[in-house]
């Protein structure tokens, strides 16, 4: 339990000087914004946005659609040979509601879904919404 | 002269308006410059996240209590996994309270510091905002390192938390302990050392003890009000009982006071940090009792409140479950709801710049309000 | 030998009325691209000073060092659309920007700037009574401010409006009393000592060693009239949206925003004149211009820094002040300034 102390009363325009003083005092310091499309921000290791898919690797259990909290993930019918995904069903992911919460790759059994690093997903496109395949792929080489 | 309450000016305030943080919307009654009678709306950013929450699995609702007080998401983790721990019926291990009350602590401190840059433009000052923001940038940026996200974290999960804290984040948040001090004396100077600023803050807007009270006022106003309560003091959880820290007191109950008791707030939760980071025990990350596959069959039974102090106030967790894997009813004791209720008593006939004054030192955040 | 004459008898051959009508016109398109050219410096030195003190790195985008950004943003005002309130007072409503402006530039005409090398002055007014007619047109831009926030039916701007008013009236008095003290003072060696001129050439020591207490009153007047952020009161921005130009958009508002930066600007050539020995420095009296624009830059800067340091008065706590504080503090200089005369007279 500490009481907290006004600030002592001092003659009024000094005061306003040193504040004025504190402010103007980191024009000499360097400026800490980084200059985006040029300069790319230095991530740290587990930053992660985009969901990939391996879709080798996919046994279609349907647990990251039922653990999504915004019921971004739904399974689609893919014809595919892939002798451990006997229904042939992957996840689809809703990008317009998915909010990165990474469930998804927490619960996956065989580590096929996964976040990773890749955040610039900015384009002209007609849907939110990345079919298996294309969640397989790098983002540029998705073309929608 | 007096004017007849028929001739006053209704004037709204909000929801889009410069200074309401999000989207407070206040009906006022001005005669001349003055506020005579006040009356907040609220509602515009309700999201129904408590009846969401009986939607989806106890370890999923946890982003729906990340995006309640967006500005300090950990805080909030913490709230409901006191609860939801207690419902599920899951212990966890030493080493995850310490990593709880590291995340809480810094995520109070990223939370005042963007309440304080705020008031700053509320008054009218550019400069501290900036800063604040700089450096609850670095808090971030050790959110990120740990969780991978920014700002709705999705850090801790039923049981532990979904990834260990690295060497690199805990000398990330050494080097943060050790120069955040630095700047945080530059901010208050920018605002204590002014003149006008103390003339905006002191002996305006004074909420005293007994209306606090009545009010169900929590958290920093009600301690600026002169009522030592804190619930990490009163009644420990994770391990605040461990640490040594003050909880800061003003008897004044002005804006100055809870402008104060929150700068000294920051400086308290710098120093939990700085020993929580010394004594953090090796152990497991994670309850393997609720790991993997399990996540969405955690069932719960009974009902269970438990309390912790947000960066707001008291924030409650109320969860009642049916044996299901999903919640019955997840209900939510907002402290900024309550904080916000006694303002209509703290700006009557107080002049238009003092009311924007009085509703800056609330510390709304609109996500837990609204829900 | 100034601008003025030596264009006159650049136009000679047309005559004499012709020639000093043509002098007038083309002096004052200079004065305008003076002021224009000033304005944009001001607002990108502003923009940078306050991204360096926010550790932000400011405009880097339009041109080499973000240079055009001001002239990309003046583009960008002129190509929007003007939104019109509907209940809105018609011909005040439109009338209001263009004072605010107008006054603006027809206060830079007024002022002395002194030699520039071998172009001499170019002061286009030469009158007897420069300090009359100065802050007679200065009193007209609060009143394109009121206009404004009455005839754009908005309550913001209402109240921004009646903020402005009351504002105005409480430091206007005490800025005019602390000049009346540098007249008394010119009067005691110029016969004519209403000529902003006279003032400054007639000195022997800059008014503000002489009466700090009167350049004192005289900045912070200046600071309320130019209105930002301690004195802001009439757009105060967390209060009232933006006071009085809530409802103004387009070039309306940039007109709005160009006359409080050229108000600062105004202000800071005004207490450099005044106070500061105007163009006299210690050189050669040809760098005339030079020490008048350092000392502007400097006060400019420290403006700058009220600005970004200080948060808003409340408005009751204003009016107390200028009634209270100021006004009596400028009579005080007033008989202090009496009391030098005398001394300067013997």
């Amino acid at each position: 339990m500490i009481e907290v102390k006004e600030p002592k009363k001092k003659i009024p325009v000094v005061g306003l000087i040193s504040g004025m003083l504190t402010v103007s005092k980191y024009i000499f310091k360097k400026p800490v914004t980084v200059q985006y499309p040029e300069q790319k921000p230095e991530l740290p290791d587990r930053f992660r946005f985009r969901i990939f898919l391996k879709l080798d690797d996919c046994v279609g259990c349907t647990l990251c659609e039922q653990v999504c909290p915004n019921h971004s993930i739904n399974m689609q019918k893919v014809d595919r040979e892939n002798p451990r995904n006997k229904r042939k069903i992957y996840p689809d992911v809703n990008f317009g509601t998915c909010t990165v919460c990474r469930n998804c790759q927490e619960i996956c059994p065989t580590e096929a879904i996964y976040l990773d690093k890749e955040f610039e997903t900015a384009r002209t496109r007609n849907s939110f919404t990345y079919s298996p395949e294309e969640l397989a792929l790098k983002e540029n080489e998705v073309i929608k | 002269m007096v004017m007849p309450s028929s001739d006053w000016v209704e004037l709204n305030f909000g929801p889009q308006h410069p200074s309401m943080h999000g989207v407070l919307r206040l009906k006022a009654k001005l005669d001349g410059e003055i506020v005579k009678e006040i009356e907040p709306v609220i509602g515009y950013l309700h999201r129904n996240a408590e009846k969401i929450c009986e939607m989806t699995y106890f370890n999923d609702n946890l982003i729906y209590f990340d995006r309640m007080d967006y500005v300090g998401a950990m805080n909030m983790e913490v709230g409901y996994l006191e609860a939801a721990e207690k419902l599920l019926d899951i212990s966890i291990s030493e080493r995850v309270k310490w990593i709880r009350v590291i995340m809480a602590e810094l995520s109070r401190i990223a939370a005042h510091l963007v309440w304080a840059g705020a008031y700053g433009l509320d008054l009218g000052m550019l400069t501290p905002f900036f800063h604040c923001f700089i450096e609850r940038e670095k808090i971030l940026t050790i959110f990120t390192e740990v969780s991978g996200s920014r700002q709705e974290v999705n850090y801790m999960c039923v049981g532990g938390v979904y990834q260990d804290i690295t060497e690199k984040a805990i000398n990330e948040i050494e080097d943060f302990v050790r120069e955040f001090p630095k700047r945080l004396k530059d901010i208050f100077n920018m605002l204590m050392k002014n003149d006008i600023f103390l003339s905006r803050t002191k002996g305006i807007g004074i909420l005293d003890k007994e209306t606090a009270i009545s009010y169900g006022v929590t958290g920093p106003m009600l301690r600026a009000s002169g009522v030592e309560y804190d619930v990490r003091k009163a009644e420990p959880y994770l391990v605040y009982d461990q640490v040594n820290f003050d909880i800061p007191v003003s008897y004044k109950g002005d804006n100055l006071a809870r402008v104060l008791v929150r700068f000294e707030e920051m400086r308290q939760s710098l120093k939990i940090v700085e020993q929580a980071v010394k004594k953090i025990p090796d152990g497991p990350y994670f309850n393997p009792k609720a790991k993997k596959s399990l996540m969405i069959r955690m069932r719960g039974e009974g009902d269970v409140y438990a309390r912790t102090e947000s960066s707001k106030g008291e924030f409650g967790v109320y969860i009642v479950g049916d044996g299901g894997v999903k919640p019955y009813r997840v209900r939510v004791r907002s402290p900024t709801l309550r904080n916000l209720s006694v303002l209509p008593e703290l700006a009557k006939d107080v002049m238009i710049a003092d009311m924007i004054a009085i509703s800056g030192t609330l510390d709304l955040v609109f996500g837990e309000i609204d829900r | 030998m100034n601008i003025l004459l030596r264009l006159q008898e650049l136009f000679s051959p047309l005559g004499h009325l012709a020639s000093y009508i043509l002098a007038y016109i083309f002096e004052s398109l200079f004065l305008v691209i003076f002021v224009t050219i000033s304005l944009i410096v001001m607002i990108y030195v502003f923009r940078k000073y306050m991204a360096r003190v926010q550790q932000r790195i400011g405009p880097n985008r339009v041109g080499k060092f973000g240079l055009l950004q001001l002239i990309a943003d003046a583009l960008k005002l002129v190509g929007k659309e003007n939104i019109l309130p509907k209940n809105r007072d018609d011909l005040p409503y439109k009338l209001a920007p263009a004072m605010v402006f107008v006054s603006l530039v027809l206060a830079f005409t007024i002022l002395p700037y002194g030699d520039f090398f071998y172009l001499g002055s170019f002061t286009v007014t030469h009158s007897e009574v420069t300090i009359i007619l100065l802050f007679g047109i200065i009193a007209i831009m609060p009143i394109g401010e009121v206009l404004a926030g009455i005839s754009s039916a908005n309550k913001y701007a209402l109240l921004g409006a009646l903020r402005a008013v009351a504002k105005d009236v409480s430091f206007e008095i005490p800025m005019m009393l602390s000049v009346l003290a540098i007249v008394m003072m010119a009067s005691a060696r110029t016969p004519s000592s209403l000529s902003l001129e006279s003032i400054i050439s007639s000195e022997f020591l800059p008014y503000g060693i002489l009466e700090p207490i009167g350049l004192f009153v005289f900045f912070i007047s200046m600071v309320a009239r130019a209105s930002y952020t301690p004195f802001d009161l009439g757009e105060s921005d967390s209060e009232l949206v933006s006071g009085h130009s809530t409802e103004y958009s387009g070039m309306r508002f940039g007109m709005f925003y160009m006359g409080m930066f050229g108000s600062i600007f105004l202000g800071s050539l005004i207490v450099s004149i005044l106070y500061l020995g105007g163009p006299s420095g210690p050189l050669e009296s040809s760098l005339g211009f030079i020490w008048l624009i350092i000392k502007a830059a400097i006060l400019v800067l420290i403006s700058f820094t009220v600005w970004l340091s200080m948060p808003r008065i409340r408005i009751d706590k204003f009016i107390n002040f200028g009634w209270k504080y100021l006004i009596p503090i400028a009579m005080i200089n007033l008989i202090l300034a009496g009391i030098i005369t005398l001394g300067w007279g013997l």
